[in-house]
């Protein structure tokens, strides 16, 4: 039976903007709003090219609002996370004062029923602004420009953004999946045996990738807890979100013996990083049993077997 | 663009359609993989070329296209390529890649769980990163902003748009791997809810989890492999710009665009059209853009308000439409693909009978 595992995935990217989005960025940070002329258009927010014609703009800016007219809208009842309020709100295309184009963004209107085409609005500013599209809080009705703090010009152009989304995943994890997790509990690996080419592989695949046919619980085999160190790794960590090692630290790929394809990306256990070669013979290290009574798999140890002398055994990486 | 080399379908393979499957995404395509090689007699061996349609973001992994390797069966390796874009924009690419003349069979798919995530914080990722996903800019509040320059437009109406949802749901009964099919009275529609004004929840496509194959052949081993090979007359795919702000919303220029390219006007009357309109309001949008009048019948599986396997609804338009050729016989058939906010880029393949 297939069971579900909850993750939640971040995506923290950070951005360069360019001349003309910078420029932009910049302005809002000085509480303005800026166009990029294109003929006789201003297209707001500036592009870098003519959607029409996918030439290159002159960076002639045009400062444009704060008040437009809602050209569009439409009534988020339920906002997601990703949305910049966290109470019913409308998104609109607003055509703003001197633009000729629609500018998307949030309208605080309380209630659908405040929302018309048409409609006149104008922009809430964040009182601490950075050079975001979300310095704008959201629009809200009116046509009297709200009163702004801080509308000083900007010390440093602004040329970076950061943008750190968040995605929840419930992903399938399949039977087989599921029955080498419970055998690692046990302190077990589980491989299964392709039924039509017979070759023999580990970590819970679902389906031979040679033969392209399901691989199921009847194709089951107890796998060995020794095998050999065929490629490896030491990894200096960078301290990226999520990563917690601070030393550099081995990675291996062990074949077990008699198995067709590797465990990838394997920690090792009373190893240095500098005896970690091609050829170690290792075994298995399981932690205790916890309070349900599950092991882990902590790593591989050396057994003390001398080495395996194969050349070749380097380019065993799957 | 004219084909230089005649190309066909030969055969085809579309998933059951699920609110969420217990497979994950390469089991999917192991399954409709084994079933369009059956559908068009050959083997995997016998494909030279494959070219897969699928999303990092909707998986949840980088590389994820990687392990869906595993289904093709890539052993002697194999000539193979991936779109992060809807499996239709994969036939394309297998379609051009035909062209070159050394390879003659190539297979298409799409793939995608959408209930993997909830799909309204996965569309943002892929908007423009600076002025829009920073807003958590979603499909539905994008179709929304179309839908209501429509309204305002006079160009459409609530009750045009939940009829097209009754008769969608209506021709879908037929459809084995519909999701959201039966009948369903327009007055009763219109008096449910907004789920986003102006749009009901009869206006959007239901969240599917779903997989399509599709297999071409060129030329001499078309015909070598099938009496009824469904050939590709014609097709082009054409794009906008990405900002929903700058374009006139009332109307598609790049699907009218690719219609044109495609020759959708040339060779005789469309009989059939399966259209990739998730939303109600974007039918009469498409039909107006691609020149399909009241005669031509649209999306007789019910289409993507039946069923819409995120990065495989548009190819399952392509493979629908080759069954309405192939099993409804129906003589000429247009089938569309769309990508990006408001229609922002489309897809249209022209399907001919014929030997
Ligand atoms: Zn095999």
């Amino acid at each position: 039976m297939t069971t579900y595992v909850e993750s939640t995935v971040r995506f923290p990217y950070k951005r360069s903007l360019g001349p003309v989005i910078g420029q932009f960025m910049t302005g809002l940070t000085e509480a303005r709003l800026l166009g990029i002329r294109a003929d006789d258009r201003v297209i707001v927010p500036p592009v870098e090219w003519d959607p029409e014609t996918g030439e290159q703009l002159a960076h002639e800016f045009v400062e444009v609002g704060p008040a437009g007219t809602v050209r569009s809208w439409c009534w988020v009842e339920k906002p997601t996370t990703q949305h910049p309020l966290d109470r019913p709100f409308a998104f609109a295309l607003i055509e703003l004062d001197g633009a000729s184009t629609g500018f998307l963004h949030a309208v605080d209107a309380g209630r659908r029923e405040a929302m018309t085409t048409g409609m006149r609005v104008v922009p809430r500013w964040r009182t601490e602004r950075r050079g975001h599209i979300t310095d704008v809080e959201a629009f809200v009705p009116g046509d009297q420009p709200l009163p702004v703090e801080r509308a000083e010009p900007a010390g440093e152009p602004v040329t970076m953004m950061t943008y750190d989304a968040e995605v929840h995943y419930l992903t399938p994890v399949t039977e087989n999946e599921t029955r080498v997790g419970q055998a690692a509990a046990e302190g077990r690996f589980l491989g299964l045996r392709c039924p039509r080419c017979a070759r023999l592989y580990v970590g819970g695949k679902n389906d031979c990738p040679i033969c392209a046919v399901a691989l199921t619980p009847q194709d089951e085999v107890d796998l060995p807890q020794r095998g050999t160190i065929t490629n490896y790794v030491i990894i200096t960590p960078v301290q990226y979100p999520g990563q917690t090692e601070t030393e550099p630290f081995a990675r291996v790929h062990v074949l077990l013996d008699g198995v067709d394809v590797v465990l990838m990306f394997q920690p090792v256990v009373d190893l240095a990083n500098d005896d970690v070669r091609p050829g170690v013979r290792v075994s298995a290290v399981w932690t205790p049993p916890d309070g349900t009574g599950r092991r882990a798999l902590a790593g591989w140890r050396p057994t003390g077997e001398p080495d395996v002398d194969d050349p070749a055994l380097v380019n065993r990486i799957h | 663009m004219a084909a230089t080399e005649p190309v066909a379908i030969i055969g085809w393979s579309v998933s059951p359609m699920e609110r969420r499957t217990d497979k994950t995404e390469a089991q999917l395509l192991l399954d409709v993989i084994t079933d369009a090689t059956a559908h068009a007699g050959i083997s995997r061996a016998d494909v030279d070329f494959t070219c897969a349609g699928s999303c990092d973001y909707v998986a949840g992994q980088a590389f994820s296209f990687v392990q869906n390797i595993n289904a093709i069966g890539a052993w002697p390796p194999k000539r193979d390529s991936h779109v992060e874009m809807d499996g239709a924009w994969a036939l394309y690419e297998a379609w051009v890649r035909l062209q070159l003349g050394d390879l003659d069979v190539a297979l298409a798919t799409g793939s995608g769980r959408s209930s993997t995530a909830d799909p309204a914080t996965i569309y943002p990722m892929e908007m423009d990163p600076y002025y829009l996903a920073p807003l958590g800019a979603d499909a539905v509040s994008m179709a929304a902003l179309q839908a209501r320059v429509l309204l305002d437009a006079g160009l459409v109406t609530e009750r045009q748009m939940a009829t097209i949802a009754a008769r969608t749901r209506r021709d879908a009964v037929a459809n084995p791997h519909a999701q959201v099919s039966g009948e369903f009275d327009v007055d009763a529609l219109l008096a449910g809810e907004y789920v986003r004004d102006p749009l009901r929840r009869h206006d959007l496509p239901p969240i599917t989890d779903g997989a399509c194959a599709v297999v071409l052949a060129r030329g001499e081993k078309a015909r070598e492999l099938t009496d009824r090979p469904v050939w590709i007359t014609g097709f082009a795919h054409v794009a906008e710009a990405h900002q929903p702000g700058v374009r006139d919303l009332r109307v598609s220029t790049s699907a009218a665009r690719a219609a044109k390219a495609a020759g959708v006007a040339e060779g005789g009357p469309i009989d059939v059209a399966e259209l990739q309109s998730a939303f109600t309001h974007e039918e009469p949008v498409l039909t107006a853009a691609l020149g399909l009048g009241p005669e031509v019948a649209i999306n007789p599986s019910g289409g993507p308000l039946a069923a819409n396997p995120i990065m495989a609804t548009g190819l399952v338009r392509i493979a629908e439409a080759a069954r309405q050729i192939r099993d409804a016989g129906k003589r000429r058939a247009l089938a569309h693909a769309t990508s990006g906010p408001c229609l922002q880029q489309n897809l249209v393949c022209v399907l001919e009978e014929g030997r």
